[in-house]
């Protein structure tokens, strides 16, 4: 509302300002503890569905990548096979069930695995 | 959770792959992304802290009923937290509000059909008149109960009995352009309409009103 407000506007949200004050203590502390109950729900609210899946996809990449590598006749990358065959590593890490809690957690960082594989296989095939 | 498992998720890690700057990310990220969770959460407290005894009193005009309003504040509250609760918070407002006016409206409904299936009851009129069985024991008469009587100031039951006549957009127009101070495109997106019929609405509930309160007031 800008300022020009007629005597009408004026004396409604006047009007209507007084009733809210005049609220009584008990409807105030029910709507207080309603507040809280919606902030509660906003800590708990879930993520985008899209997110859940992020991991799954991140992990997806990163196995086709590590079976790509490992596929006779794609041929074996000269640096992968001096480290020891990283990828490998990849399948190691996602197996073991702390890793698989940690991948819930860390979306961005299982992106960078799954980067760093297909980067890996780029790079080196 | 994280630490440990970064951890030991940063000991298997060798060759080409930068683990160490994963794990980097990993420890830094998590105490950041808690701030960042905790300082919406406040903001949103500090908003809905702002908004809800006035929401309060607008859906207890609306409906007639402490309760019922009540359980509409509190429902969207929750929806605007569920739902809208990490979107930029200058859209709450207009959020709020239109699911406030979503409640009001379902409240509405539900009790038009509580009452049109109870009018078909002849005998439940009976019952009204008997004693505990009532079932209308719960269904208002439109009228402000005792203790809205009392909070309530005279010109605001003028107000309220005036606004009731209104269309409900007109209604809505009025009350959040002038009562709640949303300008013309706030209320337009908290009435999911144009602004153009915000000004409409706006303009007719005015000239209502102005006619109806221009001798009481």
């Amino acid at each position: 509302m800008n300022e020009q407000m007629t005597d009408l506007e004026r004396k409604a949200r006047e009007t209507f300002d007084a009733s809210v004050e005049a609220l009584d203590a008990e409807t105030r502390s029910r709507l207080n503890r309603a507040r809280q109950a919606a902030i509660a729900e906003l800590d708990t609210a879930k993520a985008p569905a899209w997110r859940s899946w992020a991991p799954v996809g991140a992990v997806a990449a990163a196995l086709v990548a590590a079976v790509l590598w490992r596929v006779p006749g794609t041929g074996e990358a000269p640096q992968a096979q001096a480290n020891g065959g990283a990828p490998l590593e990849l399948v190691e890490l996602v197996a073991e069930g702390e890793d698989l809690e940690l991948m819930s957690e860390d979306l961005e960082f299982y992106g960078w695995v799954a980067a760093q594989a297909v980067e890996s296989t780029n790079g080196v095939g | 959770m994280q630490p440990p498992t970064v951890e030991s998720t940063r000991m298997k890690r060798s060759g080409t792959l930068d683990f160490g700057a994963a794990a980097r990310l990993l420890d830094a990220e998590p105490a950041g992304r808690e701030d960042v969770r905790l300082e919406h959460s406040q903001a949103l407290d500090r908003f809905l802290a702002s908004v809800e005894k006035r929401a309060f009193r607008i859906a207890q005009m609306a409906v007639r009923d402490a309760d019922d309003a009540l359980d509409i504040v509190q429902g969207a509250m929750l929806r605007l937290a569920q739902s809208y609760g990490r979107r930029p918070s200058e859209e709450w407002k207009p959020l709020f509000y239109r699911i406030l006016y979503n409640g009001i409206r379902d409240s509405q409904r539900r009790r038009s059909v509580r009452t049109r299936i109870f009018s078909l009851w002849p005998g439940s009129l009976r019952a009204d008149e008997d004693g505990p069985d009532d079932p209308f024991e719960h269904v208002s008469d439109g009228a402000p109960d005792p203790s809205e009587r009392l909070m309530a100031s005279e010109a605001m039951q003028r107000l309220e009995q005036a606004m009731v006549a209104l269309p409900a957009r007109q209604r809505e127009a009025f009350t959040l352009r002038c009562l709640e101070g949303m300008d013309v495109a706030e209320t337009a997106a908290a009435m999911g309409c144009s602004e153009g019929s915000v000004k409409t609405h706006y303009f007719r509930a005015l000239n209502t009103l102005r006619a109806q309160l221009r001798e009481a007031w």
